[in-house]
């Protein structure tokens, strides 16, 4: 049971919160702030992030999830899946992002009222309600602005008033009588690098995580097959619960009937093999000297199917203990401000490329008589993406 | 709309803002009101009273406009418990939605009642709890259900005399998979609190419509569903077959705590599987989603790889060929880069050994000075879990060393050691190069290593009195760990080199004996040197005698197989995070400490032969000064502090010394004292062994008595004080129990001396 929840400034002070059980009352945000600043004084290097998700009280178990600055902080007083605490805390600012475009304490701020309700719907006495987006969006409208943006970048139109909420038509995820006057359909198949490299190049280790994010405007009931011309490249993979499962067992197909508007309808996971081609090769050298250090780094293409690479990012953390430095690019420009172990951080993308090369086949669509317009866009880009010097 | 401007500013300067909200809340128009109602609940998040609104707020509850009357609800369940008689004003209303013919006002109603914590509003909950528990929606019988969790948190009489609890159990069978899941969820949280557990009991029927909601329901449900599935105990093979054909698809879910309970469901019925070939496609099936978690946020990650950690100790089996997944990223959080260390550890073989090691070489060089000793200890792991790849981690060791770097030095010395203990005569060789370093050992654990060495091999380093010499300069200021190996070592070397070393070992023994109030090292000076006095061939064969070589089966970072079993029906827990049942870190204190003791009574059954009688029995003394059953306790120390050690950061709190877990920091505290404070009689390995806890024990006693029966010379009363002293040596020595260990005596240096004392008394 996820009794409270405090939502806490970079600064430690509460900016909202919320009891769906009983009161826990706010001493126990100060005992967590004492914690934090207790282990981030062990140690110089250490920062918020490294700070443990999950800390003892005499009372409660602190489970925190620190992003953006902000931190989501869940006392509970009884065992619980701490998965699921973390699962949830994660969908807060998720869905702030959704409605307000950004999340911070001052968002949050000028909107207390819709972050209130909202809170209120996700959870009802400790157990996670409604968390889907598009669901929410029906129950808790978002604000004024907005919303008139929202709307016009076509997120929520023409769809016919709606009385009925998500849990109450046949399929749990879309609503009836979606009605679209132009039908159609876009993937974005979205593939991030993780990978190891060492300094000769060769990946220690490596895999694509992609996700097919899709925005479905599509009238009525429609069914939908997606069939992949490779589909046995994937290791392992998750689906939208209106994915039919033992269709993807026993077929490979993706067959389901979407929700409307925006849903990430799948993720997927390759594991490239160390010899794989990587898009870019990064070729450190680094030679250390008593009064300095020099660092050459040379970044050159390959294998990527003549498609640009483009916002190529490396990053090199030096030593806290720099003291001046000075950097030149070829081509781009370079940023010097002073952390080592020498690892550099590779930042890139590319448009219109799968490196696990996965390819979408064909989609067709039952139930309907329309013909939808199909789009799909593949990217390639960096996720964790080290070269070790 | 601007005739309303004027009268606004002038209340506003007057009476404040809670008197121009209440002309507001009073508008005739639906729009002003709202937006008072809005600008009410603002000032309400922000910590302002606006609880004088009371009656204006409630007057507009009855609405047709739903976010309206949301705003309101909100209002009202922020004010109820300081209002409870104002309350009374808003029920009519609530009864009068809860029969609206919008089934989401309906819904809303019931559940917003249920979150009005108050007595009174009781009595009017439960006809319409009734009615909706019947209604013909899905949505507002879902929401129903909850209440009934709700009301039985507050009174559960009522909910049991009103049949609700019934009703509730009927609701499992409800043809909406929404709703079978919200009555699994409430019925299991009202099964944790009720007296005679029989409120919900997962029987085939009960399972069977489990199952067939799992697929459907979202998943926040598929949890319930799952955490519940885990209760149940099948009948035989095939049912349990079944079973996990039906919850392998929840593996491929995108949400991580569906993935994880649904492994928790599969790895308790591979108990009762008995299909051998069932039994390798479902592990099979467990790793690909086991890998995907890690791609999550850290904090997901965290709680994936401590129960991979788990997993991994009851199924080895698992993730062979993904060894590569759990490298490390140089930004990866630190707690995140430790938990993937020991994965690491578990996953290596003699086939990924040599890519295990060049990884563990590099984060050799990282800054982070605890992660970099910490794969130093990888490193010496890896070679007493590989014998074939010893050599070559002994050659990266030595690498190591001659990076000069200081702490890679010591730590890497202290993992020489180890490596020593299990492959004895075999890596003579590199003495000299350890011996190189000699000077730049300040760390007590790693000093305490090299002179174990200087003293075990003696016989073999030409100028091993003149090491030993130099070491002695500064005895008396030696942590008491470092005098007891210097103690050690001298009497090995003059039993070795009897010629060279008389009067160095008469002068150490006579030091320590008259000039050091420490009782440890004290009472072992005396020891030696009764033993050598009286019967120099018995002191030879006690000194040494050939010691056990470390278990491969290193049991020090496995948990015993009880807890480790009951952690297992606990993966995606806390429990399972901590390695600890939640009685030791949950809930109520007051039993914790009970509880503590109860598990370690229940583990220490499984270990009984380990054990043995003796030293279960024979620390009575100090039992008059510990507040309990001492021995119990000590016990406890071994599990209980088999994880702490490989997280530090985890071990309880220690503010308030009353309270439950932190009796068992105390325990942990002396058994990290135990460790340190040696105690190795008979050639000095315990105090710093690397691998042991229960194995340790096992060694230990075993030892012992093989001792007893070679020496007829010592006193039956000696003989017996071994036996406890390396009995005690096995207790919480792991190999990272120096930085956990360190962190809690620094905590609280008093306690320490009363561990001493119950040293001496053993």
């Amino acid at each position: 049971m996820i009794e409270s929840l405090f939502v806490l400034s970079p600064t430690g002070k509460v900016i909202i919160e919320k009891h769906w059980h009983e009161l826990i009352p706010r001493r126990v945000v100060d005992f967590f702030n004492d914690q934090v600043s207790k282990a981030m004084a062990e140690g110089e290097d250490v920062t918020r992030e490294d700070v443990l998700p999950i800390i003892a009280s005499p009372k409660y178990q602190l489970i925190n999830v620190y992003r953006d600055g902000l931190t989501y902080l869940s006392p509970v007083t009884k065992e619980v899946d701490p998965m699921m605490v973390f699962e949830f805390l994660h969908r807060i600012p998720d869905i702030m992002q959704e409605y307000f475009g950004q999340v911070s304490e001052t968002v949050i701020k000028e909107n207390f009222v819709t972050v209130y309700q909202l809170l209120e719907e996700m959870m009802d006495d400790g157990f996670p309600l409604t968390t889907e987006p598009n669901s929410l969006k029906e129950i808790v409208p978002a604000p004024n602005i907005l919303n008139k943006v929202i709307t016009t970048m076509g997120a929520t139109t023409s769809v016919s008033t709606r009385k009925m909420p998500h849990g109450m038509s046949n399929l749990p995820w879309r609503k009836a009588g979606v009605k679209y006057n132009s039908n159609e359909i876009f993937f974005d198949i979205v593939e991030e690098i993780d990978a190891i490299v060492d300094s000769t190049g060769k990946a220690v280790s490596c895999e694509a995580h992609g996700t097919i994010q899709t925005n479905s405007r599509l009238s009525g009931m429609p069914d939908l097959t997606l069939s992949f011309v490779n589909p046995r490249l994937v290791d392992d993979c998750s689906f939208h619960q209106s994915v039919r499962f033992n269709k993807w067992e026993s077929d490979k197909v993706l067959s389901f009937v979407p929700p409307d508007g925006h849903f990430r309808l799948m993720s997927y996971r390759v594991n490239l093999p160390s010899q794989q081609n990587l898009p870019i090769q990064v070729k450190p050298s680094i030679n250390v000297g008593a009064n300095g250090a020099k660092f050459d780094i040379t970044v050159s293409l390959r294998n990527t199917d003549g498609k640009p690479v483009e916002n190529v990012v490396l990053t090199l953390p030096l030593h806290k203990s720099t003291t001046t430095l000075t950097a030149q690019c070829n081509v781009g420009h370079s940023e010097a401000a002073a952390n080592a172990g020498y690892n550099i951080g590779v930042e890139f993308l590319i448009n219109s490329h799968s490196l696990s090369g996965l390819k979408v086949d064909v989609l067709k669509l039952f139930n309907e008589s329309y013909k939808p317009y199909k789009g799909v866009r593949t990217m390639t880009k960096a996720g964790r993406y080290q070269v070790r010097a | 709309m601007d005739i309303f401007s004027k009268p606004k500013f002038f209340t506003n300067n007057t009476k404040g803002e809670n008197a121009e909200l209440l002309v507001e809340l009073n508008s005739e128009y639906r729009d002003r009101r709202k937006d008072a109602v809005k600008r009410v609940i603002a000032n309400m998040t922000v910590g302002k009273d606006v609880s004088g609104l009371f009656p204006q707020v409630v007057k507009n509850m009855q609405t047709e406009d739903l976010e309206m009357k949301k705003l309101v609800y909100l209002y009202l369940m922020n004010y109820a418990k300081s209002n409870p008689d104002l309350v009374i004003l808003a029920v009519n209303t609530f009864v009068k939605d809860t029969d609206h013919v919008n089934p989401l006002i309906r819904a809303l109603a019931i559940r917003t009642m249920g979150c009005i914590r108050v007595d009174k509003i009781l009595d009017h909950l439960c006809e319409p709890l009734r009615k909706c528990l019947q209604d013909d929606n899905p949505y507002v019988r879902k929401t129903a259900a909850l209440c009934v969790a709700k009301l039985w948190d507050l009174d559960q009489e009522r909910a049991i005399d009103n049949g609700f609890v019934t009703t509730l159990q009927d609701l499992v069978s409800d043809s909406t998979p929404m709703v079978v899941a919200n009555a699994v969820i409430a019925l299991a949280e009202m099964q944790e609190s009720s007296v005679n557990k029989d409120v919900f009991v997962v029987n085939v029927a009960i399972m069977n419509k489990m199952l067939a909601a799992l697929n459907e329901c979202n998943e926040w449900g598929q949890i319930a569903i799952l955490t519940s599935l885990a209760e149940y105990q099948p009948l035989d093979s095939k049912e349990a077959e079944s079973v996990c054909e039906r919850v392998v698809p929840r593996l491929q879910h995108a949400n991580g705590s569906v993935v994880l309970s649904a492994i928790r469901v599969l790895m308790i019925f591979l108990r009762y599987l008995r299909n051998d070939e069932f039994t390798n496609g479902l592990i099979k099936k467990m790793s690909p989603p086991l890998v995907s978690l890690l791609a999550s946020a850290p904090e997901v990650q965290y709680v994936s790889l401590r129960n991979i950690n788990l997993i991994l100790q009851k199924r080895p089996d698992i993730l062979q060929n993904d060894v590569r997944v759990f490298f490390c990223k140089y930004n990866d959080p630190p707690y995140v880069k430790r938990e993937k260390l020991e994965i690491i550890i578990r996953l290596c073989n003699d086939k990924n050994v040599d890519q295990i090691l060049s990884e563990l070489k590099e984060y050799a060089s990282e800054v982070d000075v605890d992660f970099v000793r910490r794969a130093i200890r990888a490193i010496g792991r890896c070679a007493i879990i590989i014998e074939e790849a010893s050599e070559r981690c002994v050659n990266v060791l030595l690498d190591l060393i001659n990076t000069k770097i200081n702490y890679v030095v010591q730590e890497a010395i202290i993992v020489i050691k180890d490596i020593f203990r299990k492959y004895p005569q075999r890596y003579e060789a590199i003495i000299p190069t350890l011996c190189q370093n000699l000077d730049s050992l300040d760390e007590p654990e790693a000093k305490g290593s090299l002179i174990w060495i200087v003293g075990e091999y003696a016989e073999r380093i030409e100028n091993a009195d003149e090491l030993i010499e130099n070491f002695l300069e500064t005895f008396l200021e030696e942590n008491s760990q470092v005098q007891l190996q210097l103690l050690t070592a001298t009497v090995k070397l003059f039993l070795k080199k009897p010629s060279q070393s008389q009067e160095i070992v008469h002068r150490v023994l006579q030091t320590a004996t008259q000039e050091i109030d420490n009782p440890d090292t004290r009472d072992r000076a005396y020891v030696y040197w009764r033993l050598l006095s009286t019967d120099p061939q018995a002191a030879k064969a006690v000194v040494l005698s050939e010691k056990p070589p470390i278990s491969v089966d290193s049991s020090a970072d496995k948990l015993s197989p009880g807890l480790l079993d009951e952690l297992i029906n606990n993966i995606s827990t806390l429990a399972s995070v901590y390695h600890k049942p939640a009685s030791t870190f949950m809930g109520n204190k007051a039993f914790s400490a009970d509880a503590v003791r109860k598990a370690a009574v229940a583990d220490a059954r499984d270990e009984e032969q380990i054990m043995g009688e003796d030293t279960v029995t024979s620390p009575t003394a100090p039992a008059a000064s510990a507040p309990k059953n001492v021995m119990a306790d000590l016990l406890d120390l071994d599990f209980g502090s088999s994880e702490p050690v490989s997280t530090p950061v985890m071990s309880p709190p220690t503010s308030n010394s009353k309270s439950g877990p932190n009796y068992s920091a105390d325990l942990f505290d002396m058994s990290s004292d135990m460790s340190s404070g040696g105690s190795d009689a008979f050639g000095g390995m315990g105090g710093m062994s690397g691998m042991s806890g229960v194995g340790g024990l096992n060694i230990g006693f075993q030892q012992s008595q093989s001792q007893s029966q070679n020496q007829n010379t010592a006193t039956s009363g000696s003989s017996n004080a071994f036996g406890d002293l390396a009995g005690f040596g096995g207790f919480g020595q792991q190999p990272s129990a120096a930085t956990a260990s360190q962190q809690t005596q620094q905590q609280k240096p008093t306690q320490s001396s009363t561990v001493n004392d119950l040293l001496d008394l053993f």
